[in-house]
C-alpha cells in the first residue's frame, strides 16, 4: 500500500546536505548527493549494498569525517559536527547492527538516552530513569524492563535500539534496516511504530531493503547506487524508474511491487 | 546437562564484568545481609589498633588499604570505563615526587602536600588522557605502560633535558648567550634529585593520645588515614555509577559508538574517569612517600604497583563497588602470608604473577561473583572461562 | 658522542638486531592477535642460554643459537598449548594480562638463578671489526645483521613454501575457513608462537654477544618490539625490517643527544606513530 496516512509533510526543509561526498582512498564511497528531508515526513533510502546508504548517515550525523560537502539542520550548519553534538541537538539515529549496551538493564538502556539528547541535558539520573519507563511503553517493551540487554531476542533488539534513540527526543531521526532479520508479523508491527513514532512528530529518514516497509510508510524515497544519487520521487516513481530497476529492484520484483500496489 | 551454545569464534570484544544493576533498590533481605556484615566488618576495621593489632599486621593491612585506594581509582578508567590502563603509576610516582619535594624542600605540612600531589597527578592524567584516550584497546595499554617507563626516566633524569632541548634549539637559531645560560640552568637543576631520591622529613605526631609511643602513633595515623580513604572510595565509587557521568562509562565500555551518538561527550567522560583514577592513584603515592619517608624513581615507578592494582581489581570484580578493595585485601594478605611466613622474599614479583595467571584464566570476572552467591563454588565455574575461550 | 659516520653504522647493526627482536613479536600479534609480553622473556632466555653455553660449557656462540632457538621453541611451544591456548579467544586484555603476568613469574625466576648483575659473552674475537676511516664495525656485528637477514629470509621461505606455513598463514586470515579446511587451530597456534619464540631466542644469542644482558632487560625490548611493528605497520615481513631500521635511526641518534632516556624515546615514537599514521608505514592489518 502506497497510502501514507497522516504524515504532517509541511514542506519545510529540517535536514539539507548538500553534494556530501566521502572517499575511502581512492573510493568515493558517497559521491555529491543532495539529500533534503522536508518537515514531519518519513523519507526512505533505498539501493544496493554498498551503494553507501549507511555512509551517508554516518558522515551526516559526525561518526566519520566528511571529505566534502555541506550539512544543515534547521538552517543551522552542523558540518562536521561531533556526534555527541548532533545528538544533543535533536538527531538521533539507530545502527545497523544493533548496539545494546549489553552489561546493563534495558530500562538503564534507554535512560542512558533520555540522560543527553536533546531533553536531557536538565534531567537526573532518576528522572531519567523514569523517562525511560514511558519510552518503553511506547516502542512496546515495557515487560522486558529489568532484564538484562544480553538477554532480548533480535526482534526486542531492534525496538531496544529504538526506544534509545527516542529517548532522547529527537525532532529527526535515521533508521538504518531497522526491519533487517525480521519475520513477517514483526516488519508489520515495525511498521506501526514508525508510523506511530512520525505522528508523535518525528521526522524519519529510514534505510530499508524491506520494500514492503518503503511503500508502506514513505512519502518519498530517494535511491542511491556507488554513492551517488539515481533517483528521487514518491515510491510509485522509484519503482517504476528504469534505473531503479536496472540497479536494485530487478524487472521481477519491479513489477510484483507495481501490481501489489494497484491493488491496494 | 544442557550445555550453552558455543560462544561465536570471533573474539569478543569486551573485558568480561559483572553485571550491573542499577535499579535494583534495597528491600531484599539478602542486600540487608550484606548491610549488616559490611557494618560488622567495618566497626572491626576500626577497632583493630585500639584492641593492640600492631606491628607487622598492622603494617601489612595498611599496605592493603593503600593498594585499594589504588584499585579503587584504576576500576574508575579501567572496570567501569573499559579502557584498560596500564601505566598509573606514573601517577603513583608523580604524586609521591610532589608530595616529597613540597614537604622536604619547600616546607609544606604533610596533608595540603599531599592534596596537592594528587591534584597534580590528576592534571597530568587530563593532559595525556586527551592524547593517550584516543587510542582503544591494547594500543591504549602500551601508551599508558609507555607514559609511566618514559615518565620514570625523566624524573631519574632530573628533568635536566627539559632546560637542554629549549637550550639547544635556542643554540641553533643563534640565541647563544641565553642557550648558555639554559645550558648552566640545566646541569645545575636539582627538583628531584634524579636516581638518589628524596628523603622526606620523619612523621611528627601532632598531638598526643594516651600513652602510646610515638612509633604507634604514626602507625595509627596512617591506618586510619588510609582506612578513611578507602570507606571514602567505596563511598565514591557507589555514588559515582548513580550519577549521569557513571552510566555515561558503564555506556562507553559498552559501546561507544551508540554512547557518542546519544550525546556523550565521550572524551569528557574518559578524561574524567582517567583523572579521577589519577588523583586515587596520587593520594595512594603521597601517602606512601610519607610513610616509607623515601622515594626512589625504581620504587615509585615501578610496573609492579600498576599490576597490583589491576590485579586487585580484577580479582574482587572489576566494574564493581566492592571488587577493588576485596580483591587488594585478598592479595595482600595472601602473598604477606607467603612471603613473611613461607619466607618467600624474593618471589614477591613471581607471586604477584601467577595471581594473574590463575585469577585470568580462571576467575576474570573476580571472586566477587562467588561471594555474592551469584556463582557456584564448583569446579564448573572456574572452568567456565575456559571452555568459553579456549581454542 | 660518536661521529655522525659512527652513529648511521650503528643504526644500520642495530636495525639488523632488532628487525629479529621484532620478526617474531609481528608474526605472534599477526596471526594470533595476541600482544605477546612475553617475547623480551624469550630474548633474555635465549640470551641467558649462550651465555651459559659459552661460560660453562665453552660453546661458540654462533654455534649455540641453533641451540638456544630449539630450547626456547620448546618452551613456547609448552606455553601456547597448555596455557595461553586456554584463554586465547577471550578479549585481547585477557591474553595481554596473562602475558605479562609470566613475564612477571619468568623474570623472577631469572633474577633468583642469575641475579640481577650485568652479564656478557666475550670472545677471543669480541673486539675486533672493519676499521673505515673514522668508523668502527665490528665482526660480531656484521655477523648478527647477516643472521637476521637469514633467518628472515628462511621464515618467509618457511612460510611460503611448507605445508605449517601456509596452515599459520590460513590461520591468520580466516580462523574459520582454516578450521574448515582441516586445519587444526590448537598446533598451528603453538608452532606460530613457538616460531615468534624462537627468532626472539636468536636474537637474544645475538644480544648476548653486543650488549650487556641481565633478567629486567625485558620490557626494554618488548616495548622495543611493540613500536617496531606498530612504526613498520603489522603484515610483512618487509614492512618490519624497514620499521626496524627506522627505528634503529631514531634510537641511535635521539641516544646520543639524550642519554638515559631510551625508553621515553621510544615511547615518543609509539605515540607519534599512533596519533599520526596508526597502520604504520608500510603497514595494513594483518589479514584482517
Amino acid at each position: 500500500m502506497s497510502e501514507q496516512t497522516n504524515q504532517q509533510n509541511d514542506g519545510q526543509v529540517i535536514f539539507g546536505v548538500q553534494r556530501a561526498t566521502k572517499h575511502f582512498g581512492g573510493l568515493a564511497a558517497v559521491d555529491r548527493v543532495d539529500v533534503d528531508i522536508h518537515q514531519g515526513e518519513i523519507l526512505g533510502l533505498i539501493g544496493p549494498n554498498g551503494a553507501g546508504k549507511t555512509t551517508l548517515v554516518n558522515i551526516v550525523t559526525g561518526m566519520l569525517p566528511i571529505t566534502s560537502g555541506r550539512v544543515f539542520y534547521k538552517g543551522r550548519e552542523i558540518t562536521s559536527w561531533a556526534p555527541h553534538r548532533v545528538g544533543r541537538l535533536g538527531i538521533a539515529r539507530t545502527f545497523q547492527i544493533v548496539k545494546p549496551f549489553r552489561n546493563m538493564t534495558v530500562k538503564d538502556n534507554v535512560a542512558v538516552g533520555a540522560m543527553y539528547g536533546h531533553g536531557g541535558a536538565h534531567r537526573s539520573a532518576r528522572q531519567a530513569l523514569e523517562k525511560a519507563e514511558e519510552v518503553l511503553e511506547f516502542v512496546g517493551l515495557e515487560d522486558q524492563m529489568a532484564r538484562g540487554a544480553d538477554q532480548l531476542t533480535l526482534g526486542a533488539l531492534k525496538r531496544l535500539e529504538i526506544a534509545k534513540a527516542l529517548a532522547m527526543e529527537p525532532e529527526l531521526l535515521f533508521l538504518d534496516e531497522a526491519m533487517a532479520g525480521l519475520n513477517l508479523r514483526e516488519i508489520e508491527s515495525a511498521m506501526e511504530l514508525v508510523r506511530k513514532i512520525n505522528q508523535s512528530g518525528v521526522t524519519l529518514l529510514v534505510i530499508e531493503h524491506v520494500m514492503k516497509a518503503i511503500v508502506g510508510v514513505c512519502s518519498r524515497v530517494v535511491v542511491l547506487d556507488f554513492g551517488q544519487k539515481i533517483a528521487e520521487g514518491t515510491p510509485q516513481e522509484v519503482m517504476n524508474n528504469p534505473k531503479v530497476i536496472e540497479a536494485y529492484l530487478g524487472e521481477k520484483f519491479a513489477r510484483r511491487l507495481r501490481e501489489e500496489a494497484a491493488h491496494g | 546437562m544442557s550445555e550453552q551454545p558455543p560462544a561465536p569464534l570471533p573474539r569478543e570484544k569486551k573485558v568480561p564484568v559483572q553485571v550491573t544493576r542499577f535499579d535494583k533498590v534495597l528491600g531484599q533481605r539478602r542486600n540487608l545481609i550484606y548491610i549488616v556484615v559490611g557494618a560488622l566488618v567495618l566497626v572491626v576495621l576500626l577497632a583493630l589498633p585500639p584492641l593492640g593489632v600492631s606491628g607487622f599486621w598492622l603494617r601489612t593491612i595498611t599496605q592493603a588499604y593503600v593498594l585499594a585506594i589504588m584499585a579503587i581509582g584504576w576500576n574508575f578508567i579501567g572496570g567501569y570505563t573499559g579502557y584498560a590502563a596500564f601505566g598509573n603509576v606514573a601517577f603513583f610516582g608523580l604524586s609521591a615526587y610532589v608530595t616529597g619535594i613540597l614537604m622536604k624542600k619547600v616546607g609544606v605540612p604533610f596533608l595540603p602536600s599531599l592534596l596537592t600531589g594528587a591534584l597534580f597527578a590528576a592534571a597530568f592524567a587530563v593532559l595525556i588522557g586527551l592524547a593517550v584516550l584516543r587510542l582503544k584497546g591494547h594500543y591504549f595499554a602500551i601508551a599508558t605502560l609507555g607514559v609511566a617507563e618514559a615518565t620514570r626516566e625523566i624524573i631519574a633524569d632530573d628533568l635536566g633535558f627539559l632546560l637542554k632541548i629549549p637550550g639547544d634549539l635556542l643554540g641553533l637559531i643563534g640565541l647563544d648567550k641565553a642557550a648558555e645560560s639554559l645550558h648552566a640552568a640545566a646541569e645545575k637543576v636539582a627538583i628531584t634529585d634524579g636516581p638518589r631520591g628524596i628523603v622526606l622529613p620523619f612523621f611528627q605526631p601532632p598531638f598526643q593520645i594516651g600513652d602510646l609511643t610515638k612509633v604507634q602513633i604514626e602507625a595509627w595515623f596512617f591506618y586510619y588515614l588510609t582506612l578513611s580513604l578507602v570507606i571514602l572510595g567505596i563511598l565514591g565509587t557507589w555514588w559515582l555509577i548513580r550519577t549521569k557521568l557513571g552510566y555515561s562509562l558503564v555506556a562507553i565500555r559498552e559501546d561507544e559508538d551508540s554512547a557518542k551518538m546519544l550525546g556523550i561527550n565521550t572524551t569528557w567522560a574518559k578524561v574524567t574517569a582517567f583523572a579521577l583514577a589519577a588523583f586515587m592513584a596520587g593520594l595512594a603515592g603521597g601517602i606512601n612517600a610519607y610513610w616509607k619517608t623515601f622515594v626512589l624513581p625504581e620504587e615509585v615507578f615501578r610496573i609492579g604497583h600498576t599490576l597490583e592494582m589491576i590485579l586487585s581489581t580484577i580479582l574482587g570484580g572489576p566494574g564493581t563497588v566492592l571488587g577493588p578493595a576485596l580483591g587488594a585485601g585478598i592479595f595482600t594478605l595472601v602473598s604477606s602470608l607467603l612471603i613473611f611466613k613461607l619466607k618467600l622474599g624474593g618471589f614477591h614479583v613471581m607471586i604477584t604473577g601467577l595471581f594473574i595467571v590463575i585469577v585470568i584464566v580462571f576467575t576474570p570476572k573476580g571472586v566477587g561473583e562467588f561471594l555474592t552467591g551469584k556463582k557456584p563454588l564448583a569446579l564448573s565455574s572456574l572452568l567456565e572461562n575456559i571452555r568459553r575461550y579456549r581454542v | 658522542m660518536e661521529g655522525f659516520a659512527q652513529n648511521l653504522v650503528n643504526a644500520m647493526l642495530l636495525g639488523g638486531t632488532l628487525a629479529l627482536v621484532a620478526l617474531g613479536f609481528s608474526i605472534v600479534w599477526g596471526v594470533l592477535n595476541i600482544i605477546n609480553l612475553m617475547h623480551g622473556v624469550f630474548v633474555m632466555l635465549g640470551a641467558y642460554v649462550t651465555y651459559s653455553a659459552f661460560t660453562y660449557l665453552g660453546i661458540d656462540p654462533f654455534l649455540s643459537i641453533p641451540f638456544s632457538m630449539l630450547i626456547i621453541f620448546g618452551l613456547g611451544y609448552l606455553l601456547q598449548r597448555y596455557l595461553i591456548n586456554l584463554v586465547i579467544r577471550a578479549p585481547l586484555l585477557v591474553t595481554f594480562l596473562l602475558t605479562f603476568g609470566l613475564e612477571m613469574v619468568f623474570v623472577n625466576v631469572a633474577l633468583l638463578i642469575w641475579k640481577g648483575d650485568f652479564r656478557s659473552v666475550t670472545t677471543g674475537y669480541s673486539g675486533v671489526g672493519l676499521v673505515l676511516g673514522a668508523v668502527k664495525i665490528p665482526y660480531i656485528r656484521l655477523a648478527g645483521i647477516a643472521i637476521s637477514f637469514l633467518l628472515a629470509l628462511l621464515l618467509h621461505l618457511f612460510m611460503t613454501y611448507t605445508k605449517t606455513g601456509n596452515a599459520i598463514r590460513s590461520v591468520g586470515m580466516d580462523l574459520d575457513a582454516a578450521r574448515l579446511m582441516g586445519v587444526s587451530i590448537a598446533p598451528t597456534y603453538a608452532v606460530t608462537y613457538a616460531i615468534g619464540a624462537a627468532l626472539a631466542a636468536a636474537a637474544g644469542s645475538l644480544i648476548s654477544m653486543t650488549f650487556p644482558i641481565y633478567p629486567n632487560m625485558v620490557g626494554s625490548w618488548t616495548l622495543r618490539a611493540f613500536v617496531i611493528v606498530v612504526l613498520g605497520g603489522l603484515g610483512s615481513i618487509p614492512a618490519v625490517l624497514l620499521g626496524a631500521f627506522a627505528f634503529a635511526l631514531v634510537e641511535v641518534f635521539g641516544g646520543s643527544y639524550l642519554p638515559g632516556l631510551k625508553d621515553a624515546i621510544a615511547f615518543a615514537v609509539l605515540v607519534l606513530v599512533l596519533v599520526v599514521r596508526p597502520s604504520g608505514i608500510a603497514g595494513k592489518a594483518f589479514y584482517k
